[in-house]
């Protein structure tokens, strides 16, 4: 009998040697991870999302400015805490799948679709996939914010925050977070939030993000602040010209001799 | 498999076969495939591998189980009896596989998957066919 069910696509001949490895007392190497502080939040006319920029590997910052903001559809945006390369490759899976339900369907992509696909597969790998994800957006049906947690199990709230920094960030949510905010407000909030959390976590650090998502546009500000900026060097470490005096100079054309010969009528497309 | 409303596959006992590594002679092949223990692989934890292996065909058997008891036995024997014509292909050897009349019967036409990006990637095409042929009808 044919077997019509796919393999899982990872290879697991190296598990046993891995399974031997950690009982002898050898850990896995650390994966890069973005230690974070990624918040959420729905104001009157749509979603903001934040996320700091830190990617730590273990004690040391890997990425002073990477993007935790990733794109799920154009008015569906996914933050992402965890191993920074299940973040990645998650989402990216999830987008393109997407895409192609929202081709077949030819309807705007809602966000518990991809809530719903991201949940799914993330309790098929029993949190192995160490990715927890806040994902916003605004659809036909509104805006819609949800957590996802690397075992699967989803939230749907009116405001979140995720990662290391997560207390800290939702410490300023608790005490300012008001239902209908106007977009400057809610601008406001999650700035101060992602900046709680970058101060007062180790893991989460550089600068500040957002995106702010309505019905009719998706706006990504990049870098929206930076308060963390490195402070110019105080002494300049190059040396004016005339430091040195130069004894001899010596051009050598690496062009000896030229001589051009026209091969046949020339090279041009034949369209007789 | 038996009829099963389960959704997530059980841990049950795991099996190690040699089939799969099986030379002309019956043992396991050392040169191709190098040492290997069956006891280390049964005592080994391997729960993860399990449930992803048999993640597709439990699913598919708790849909088809659904469908034996809301609409009768034929049912899920039609939808089997399809597969099963479009999945025998003498013809195609064994790279690159690729099969879209069965991918859009099991209904995944339209999503990607790891396996997609993933597979294949380890060992290039095979340079002896005749092992693959062989071992393709001997299964």
């Amino acid at each position: 009998m044919e077997n019509v069910f796919r393999s899982p696509g990872f290879d697991f001949s190296n598990e046993l040697r891995n399974n031997f490895m950690t009982e002898k007392g050898l850990p896995l190497p650390k994966a890069t991870s973005t230690g974070t502080t990624i918040v959420g939040c729905l104001f009157k006319d749509g979603i903001v999302l934040g996320a700091d920029t830190r990617a730590t590997e273990g004690p040391i910052v890997a990425d002073k400015n990477c993007e935790k903001i990733h794109y799920i559809t154009e008015s569906i945006r996914c933050c992402g805490a965890g191993t920074a390369a299940d973040t990645e490759f998650t989402t990216a899976l999830i987008s393109s799948n997407m895409e192609l339900h929202g081709l077949q369907t030819g309807r705007k992509p809602r966000v518990v679709t991809a809530m719903t696909m991201l949940k799914q597969m993330l309790f098929r790998y029993q949190g192995q996939v160490g990715a927890a994800l806040v994902l916003g957006g605004v659809d036909s049906t509104g805006p819609h914010l949800f957590t996802i947690h690397p075992h699967g199990s989803t939230d749907k709230l009116p405001y979140v925050t995720m990662g290391s920094g997560s207390l800290a960030a939702m410490a300023v949510f608790e005490s300012g977070w008001k239902a209908n905010m106007e977009r400057e407000d809610a601008l406001n909030l999650v700035k101060a939030a992602i900046s709680a959390g970058i101060f007062n976590d180790l893991g989460s650090g550089s600068n500040v993000d957002a995106c702010i998502i309505t019905e009719h546009s998706t706006e990504m500000l990049r870098n929206v602040e930076m308060p963390n900026e490195r402070v110019q060097k105080e002494r300049d470490y190059k040396f004016r010209r005339g430091t040195t005096a130069w004894k001899k100079e010596d051009v050598r054309k690496l062009i000896v001799e030229e001589q051009v010969t026209i091969l046949g009528p020339g090279d041009e497309m034949d369209i007789s | 498999m038996e009829p099963s409303l389960r959704i997530v596959p059980a841990n049950n006992a795991k099996n190690a076969s040699l089939r799969d590594t099986a030379n002309s002679l019956g043992l396991h092949d050392t040169l191709q495939y190098g040492p290997r223990s069956l006891a280390a692989e049964l005592k080994s934890d391997g729960s993860l591998k399990e449930r992803l292996q048999n993640w597709e065909a439990t699913q598919d058997n708790a849909k088809l189980t659904l469908q034996r008891n809301i609409y009768g036995m034929h049912a899920p024997m039609r939808l089997m009896m399809e597969r099963r014509i479009v999945a025998s292909n003498p013809h195609i050897t064994d790279m690159p596989h690729s099969n879209i009349h069965l991918d859009i019967l099991m209904g995944r036409d339209e999503t990607i998957d790891p396996t997609d990006i993933f597979l294949g990637m380890e060992s290039g095409p095979s340079l002896d066919i005749h092992k693959e042929m062989e071992k393709k009808f001997r299964v």
